[in-house]
């Protein structure tokens, strides 16, 4: 779960945004509070508030005096937005590159794709397919 | 807010420096890792931290005071070794009681907590334990005292796998309910990585690093790849560890990957493993010691 | 203050050192003497016994004076103890265990001489030169023996842990030199007489007076060997 790559305070928050973004965190549910997620992760409780704070700073938690940390309104929305913009260098990048070094073409990668997400031959009108659908069929 | 102060502290034993100039700070409320290897100074600082050792110069403050026979200062602080000794004939319940004695701020519900969570037996006299439960009396004793400042001193050996993540949980547990000053002293440092805020390295008895976990962690990279263009990248940094397969070349570098870096990095085919913190920890240690090896005037 | 009674109570937390077997030697001394007297008593002897039983926890409380400092002290540097708290507590339970043993004392001599030696005229605690000013100062000078006793063992040990075996073992023969210096200079001069007179003449006071010098002595080293000792 932690690996050694990027900072723990950073992988911490990542993670409660991956809750937020699977939905299992809702927007205004209660967020995991610093000592609940020192003691999971079982890491400092400094280093857990560090990757809260991250995220309060960035919009996506807000802390409500003398109740606690909740997940901030429309932070699902904003999490989504700012993945689907990396989407293209974090994951449709790194595809490019190892097809072509395995000799795929674009077209091949294409052809790979639909029929993984079980996706008939084009139909041109790609604004008719509900946008999370090819996102369901990746596996992750 | 600082809570122990050391200067240009000095320990020497007739011709060897146990101690070497050694000046670090730790702050209050903060988990402290203290790394090195055998013999590397950690004990005697902390020993002389608790006045149970004397150095030969330069000084040691703790809350803004001198320690020796400070009984202001001593009360706040709690030292468990990693050999302990305890009067002989006594069963763990006195040892406990004699620390609940001195103590300001024990615990006896946690004392007991702890005693269940370790099963140790309280019928058994300290002389006839495991080492495992020997080291169980001492972490119990440490973290039971809740003294403002606690070191533990590779007081683990002995327990095993599941007694140690036991010891780190009710560690974390306890300090998320009652900061205080924690520095705990390893060779486990992979184990204790998550746990600690800020690591200080001591080797030969000189400070080699005095950072932020997360900073360290980011401090040094692996560079993998072509030996040429490996060694290419390199150029100009500083190179702790280097390892050779055939042509694959394997080094670790000090310093912060820029992104141009990365970019440089990528274009060359060469991969960037991240290092653990114990890597990073032993690969400074053992440059520290071919410098000096090489006679580097350090 | 209370941490130095603490100490007092971590020093008592082993209350078989420091108070069980000193009782049960006592106590099996003067039962020993008692059957021995029973069987001199029945054979016909009439003259006052005397034992010399009384002094055999004293042996032993050199042990307790070691032990107090190698077992304990330690321990109580781990839970912060200045050394300043550790000897002065130390000292403290040393005189209170050392009042217990010398009320005993007192408290036997009496009863001793009131039913006449036990009935048999066994004494084991009323030692008639000890009792010569009375059950107070025979009481004070028992006090002040243990005391001493405690202090040599408590001063050995701290030599020991400050300076090593081989510093205590040369102190040890240098105080043998000197003693037997001075044995060698009274017998030269002849002046057994006169040194005997002297001691005599001072009479237990006197002696518990010396004692008490011994044991600050003995005692103040300690300290001072303290002050820089190292677990």
């Amino acid at each position: 779960m932690i690996d050694e790559g990027r900072p723990l305070f950073v992988q911490i928050a990542e993670s409660v945004e991956d809750s937020i973004v699977d939905g299992s965190l809702g927007d205004d549910d209660r967020a995991p509070s610093t000592n609940e997620l020192a003691a999971f992760y079982r890491i400092n409780p400094a280093t857990a508030a560090k990757g809260v704070n991250m995220l309060v700073d960035k919009g996506i938690l807000v802390k409500r005096r003398g109740i606690g940390m909740f997940v901030a309104p429309g932070a699902r929305a904003a999490l989504l937005a700012e993945r689907r913009e990396v989407f293209g260098a974090r994951f449709v990048q790194p595809l490019l590159d190892e097809a072509r070094a395995l000799g795929l073409s674009p077209e091949d990668l294409v052809t790979l794709v639909r029929e993984r997400a079980d996706v008939p031959a084009p139909a041109p009108s790609p604004a008719s397919a509900p946008a999370t659908t090819p996102m369901e069929g990746l596996e992750r | 807010m600082t809570v122990i102060e050391v200067q240009h502290l000095t320990k020497r034993y007739k011709d060897t420096l146990a101690l070497d100039d050694v000046s670090v700070s730790f702050e209050k409320d903060t988990i402290y890792g203290l790394l090195g290897r055998n013999g590397a100074g950690k004990t005697t600082l902390m020993s002389i931290l608790t006045a149970q050792n004397f150095g030969t110069s330069g000084s040691a403050r703790v809350f803004g005071e001198d320690p020796y026979e400070n009984a202001r200062v001593l009360s706040r602080i709690c030292f468990v070794r990693e050999s302990q000794r305890y009067p002989e004939d006594a069963l763990p319940t006195h040892a406990f009681r004699m620390a609940s004695l001195f103590f300001p701020n024990w615990d006896q519900a946690f004392a007991e907590e702890l005693i269940a969570d370790f099963e140790l037996p309280l019928k058994t006299r300290i002389k006839k334990l495991s080492r495992g439960q020997l080291s169980a009396v001492g972490v119990i004793i440490g973290l039971a005292s809740r003294a403002e400042i606690t070191f533990f001193d590779e007081p683990y050996l002995g327990l095993d796998a599941v007694a140690r993540q036991l010891f780190y949980d009710r560690l974390l547990a306890d300090y998320a309910e009652h900061p205080r000053t924690i520095i705990l002293s390893s060779h486990l440092i992979d184990e204790v990585a998550n746990l600690i805020e800020r690591v200080v390295v001591i080797d030969g008895g000189r400070i080699l690093l005095d950072d932020e976990t997360d900073a360290v962690r980011s401090r040094a990279a692996t560079i993998v790849g072509d030996q040429a263009a490996v060694d290419l990248f390199v150029t100009g940094r500083e190179v702790i560890h280097r390892e050779n397969l055939g042509r694959v070349a394997s080094v670790t570098v000090l310093g912060d990957l820029t992104a141009d870096d990365r970019a440089a990095l990528q274009a060359s085919d060469l991969d960037v493993a991240p290092v653990s913190l114990q890597q990073l920890v032993v690969r400074l240690t053992q440059h520290a010691a071919r410098g000096a090896a090489k006679g580097d005037p350090r | 203050m209370s941490r130095t009674l603490n100490v007092v109570r971590m020093q008592l937390a082993n209350r078989e050192t420091f108070v069980w077997v000193p009782l049960l030697i006592l106590g099996s001394a003067f039962a020993i003497s008692m059957i021995i007297w029973g069987i001199l008593s029945s054979a016909g002897v009439t003259v006052n016994m005397y034992g010399g039983g009384a002094q055999a926890p004293l042996w032993y409380f050199v042990a307790v004076g070691v032990q107090a400092l190698t077992l304990t002290f330690p321990f109580s540097q781990a839970l912060s103890v200045t050394r300043r708290e550790f000897f002065v507590g130390t000292m403290l339970t040393a005189a209170l265990t050392s009042a217990i043993l010398a009320a005993i004392f007192v408290v036997g001599g009496l009863i001793e001489l009131a039913t006449g030696g036990w009935g048999i005229g066994g004494y084991f605690f009323a030692l008639d030169w000890l009792w010569t000013s009375g059950p107070l100062m025979a009481g004070l000078f028992f006090f002040m023996l243990t005391m001493t006793v405690f202090s040599l063992g408590f001063w050995a040990a701290t030599i020991y842990k400050r300076w090593g075996a081989l510093r205590l073992t040369a102190i040890l023969v240098a105080i043998s030199l000197v003693l037997l210096g001075a044995v060698w200079v009274i017998t030269a001069t002849r002046s057994w007489g006169s040194v005997m007179e002297v001691i005599v003449g001072s009479g237990v006071s006197g002696l518990t007076g010396v004692l008490t010098v011994l044991t600050v002595l003995l005692a103040g080293g300690a300290a001072l060997a303290l002050q820089r000792a190292t677990v």
